[in-house]
């Protein structure tokens, strides 16, 4: 067939592919019909088709890039993200996150120990010397801090208190998950961002609980934070596991290739981080709406003791019964799905 | 076909179907517009939320928490879910994206899903590090631009995408060209105003840009055409204009050239010169797509411009569409 005949015969279609694309690329998928999608996919294969004949016996630059632009449009229009529903995402935090994170525990474990064991030390430390704990953190932020927590700040639950309570549960949103995230983001040199967040922010909080039990005014700290406390410090170690797995990809990659390896462990590091997001936005709530009730100390402690066991039970038994819940795609995952169903059978 | 991919910035993916084609990928430029765009858009949507918020506690007369909350939540959106969201539902774009006809896919070619968007928006911390002060450099995302072969930053290399631009530019077939050069009158030429595609693509290739051709030997190749068009049409040179006699002796050396290109000017740029006669092999409403289509360099073996028996015979049938019997012969074009 010779060039120009090819041309003749074949743009009837490309015109129509054309045409066809430019209606549907901007459309909602719900919106195409069952008519269109038929003509689309025929089209779009028979182009496919052109292309590589022209590619094949060099019939032109200009007409290459045509086809191959049409072969292109055809391709993102056609091939595009499954539709994400609610369901899905409930279903990850449900099921597939918990099962991730223990899939992943020992990133978790690294992390909690590079969170933990500063803020214990700190704690100790400044709760003995508080002169030692103004080297680590400035006097005037300690002394803030204590007086936060040296009065009952709400006696009652009226409407100063639900606005001010909502300004705080924006503010915890705002500057609790920008600092998880931005402790997953850091691991990208190399994890080392990480664990500089982690150690510092340990370091610091266990400097602040130091320094106000040390001021004698543990009990009202404690009952205020201990209901969020579980969510919100589980969370941090979480993202934290988060970015050590993507440095850890980065470091070692193992048998895989770097890429691989990164994408590998860049997509479970998303996937921690993004649960880790969640779990803060409910320490959010439950730090500006319960945690500050006018309620006596030992309700606090129950409900407190209650929420580590929900957070606990959670991240240990989620997931563990549907192993169809989760979307259990490459075959990395899939390994791990069958390793978390013999630990279930067992 | 050549592989280009070390010199350009296209990169060749193979779709389910078997067939290689290719993307472009975006550059910093086109991509740092975009974020610039994406970054005043977010910018307005915060100050649209505060005056909003402020206007409705002006009308409660008193300042409330709840709006502060609803404006800080509103921030923390804007810092961190934007691009994600965006990219996760629109199919890998932003509105800046959009208008710079970019989108996010995997370097596979397909879409990217909502881990993926998500992700690599958060590396945008990472990627826009090493501050100068107040402001973000973006150094280590340029860097990472910089030393992969798809252009991806930190954050597109975690994840596995590549920022690709959609830009398709229909370029009018004899673009470049035809500058300089006037139309062909009806009243210059009294045969029939009309020139088949096939005569008008051999034209072209002989202006094709990657063909090394001196101008000499282009007035050469170009002269049996020239003369059979111009027998075709019956074009009746003009002769030197008595105002200014300067430009009828500079282009003189060079008329079958020029006359070539007026023949493409006339009869390719302008659909109505076509349409004006149809003939079967024409379609009568011609299209952009067709422009493009029919037209195209031929990349083959002879790109050097050295003569082969196929352009020859190629242009000869070509010659031979205009003038059924050829008034010359293909060895009156010797090199």
């Amino acid at each position: 067939m010779n060039r120009e005949r090819f041309i003749r015969q074949r743009r009837g279609d490309w015109q129509q592919l054309e045409t066809l694309l430019t209606g549907m690329k901007n459309r909602r998928l719900s919106k195409w019909s069952g008519n269109d999608i038929t003509r689309l996919s025929g089209l779009y294969r028979s182009v496919c088709y052109d292309l590589s004949l022209v590619q094949s016996r060099e019939w032109g630059a200009r007409l290459e890039q045509y086809l191959n632009d049409l072969v292109a449009q055809g391709h993102n229009c056609l091939y595009r993200s499954p539709p994400r529903s609610l369901d899905t995402a409930l279903k990850f935090l449900s099921h597939g996150f918990p099962r991730l994170l223990r899939e992943r525990r020992h990133f978790f474990y690294v992390s909690l120990a590079l969170f933990a064991v500063p803020f214990m030390i700190a704690m100790i430390v400044a709760a003995v010397d508080p002169v030692l704990a103004e080297q680590i953190i400035d006097r005037t932020q300690m002394e803030q801090a204590g007086k936060s927590y040296s009065k009952d700040l709400y006696r009652e639950i009226d409407a100063k208190y639900a606005e001010e309570r909502s300004y705080m549960t924006g503010f915890y949103v705002w500057n609790n998950v920008g600092i998880a995230f931005r402790c997953f983001a850091l691991g990208a040199f190399f994890g080392v961002g990480t664990v500089i967040t982690l150690l510092f922010n340990g370091i610091m909080l266990g400097a602040v609980c130091g320094y106000i039990i040390n001021q004698g005014l543990s009990d009202n700290f404690f009952s205020f934070a201990i209901s969020h406390g579980s969510f919100e410090l589980t969370a941090i170690v979480i993202s934290g596991a988060a970015g050590l797995l993507l440095g850890w990809g980065m470091i070692h990659p193992g048998e895989l290739s770097r890429r691989e390896s990164l994408r590998v462990h860049g997509v479970d590091a998303i996937r921690l981080a993004s649960g880790a997001g969640a779990m803060l936005v409910v320490a959010a709530l439950i730090e500006g709406y319960f945690s500050p009730m006018a309620l006596p100390h030992s309700v606090k402690y129950v409900v407190g003791a209650m929420m580590w066991g929900l957070v606990f039970v959670y991240l240990m038994q989620g997931g563990r019964d549907a192993t169809d819940a989760g979307t259990v795609t490459d075959p990395h995952r899939r390994r791990a799905s069958r390793e978390s169903l013999a630990e279930a059978v067992e | 076909m050549p592989d280009t991919s070390k010199v350009d910035t296209r990169v060749t993916v193979e779709t389910p179907e078997g067939v290689d084609f290719q993307f472009m990928i975006a550059g910093p430029g086109k991509r740092g517009m975009s974020f610039f765009v994406d970054m005043i858009l977010k910018f307005g949507i915060i100050v649209v939320c505060l005056l909003l918020l402020s206007l409705l506690s002006l009308l409660s007369w008193q300042v409330s928490g709840i709006s502060a909350g609803i404006f800080l939540v509103t921030w923390f959106a804007m810092s961190w879910l934007y691009g994600s969201c965006f990219e996760a539902f629109w199919n890998g774009q932003t509105p800046g994206k959009k208008s710079q006809n970019l989108r996010v896919v995997r370097t596979n070619g397909t879409p990217i899903g909502w881990f993926e968007a998500f992700g690599r928006n958060l590396l945008l911390v990472p990627d826009g590090m090493l501050v100068l002060g107040q402001l973000p450099l973006n150094t280590v995302g340029l860097l990472s631009m910089a030393t992969t072969r798809r252009m991806q930053r930190l954050g597109d290399l975690v994840f596995d995408t590549m920022v690709i631009d959609e830009t398709r530019q229909f370029i009018s077939r004899a673009a470049g060209v035809t500058d300089g050069v006037e139309r062909l009158r009806r009243s210059e030429c009294i045969g029939r105003f009309h020139v088949p595609e096939r005569t008008l693509a051999v034209i072209e290739r002989l202006f094709e840009g990657d063909r090394l051709i001196s101008d000499g030997r282009r007035e050469e190749i170009a002269q049996t055409l020239s003369l059979a068009l111009r027998s075709r049409l019956k074009f009746s040179e003009p002769g030197p204009d008595p105002m200014n006699p300067n430009t009828y002796f500079v282009q003189t050396p060079l008329k079958h050239t020029t006359f070539l290109k007026r023949i493409l000017k006339t009869f390719s740029d302008n659909p109505d010169g076509r349409s004006a006669e149809p003939e079967d092999d024409i379609d009568a409403t011609p299209l952009n797509i067709i422009d493009v289509a029919a037209d195209g360099p031929d990349s083959g073996p002879n790109a050097l411009g050295v003569e082969t028996d196929a352009q020859s015979a190629d242009m000869a049938s070509a010659v031979g569409a205009v003038t059924p019997r050829q008034p010359f012969s293909p060895d009156g074009r010797t090199p």
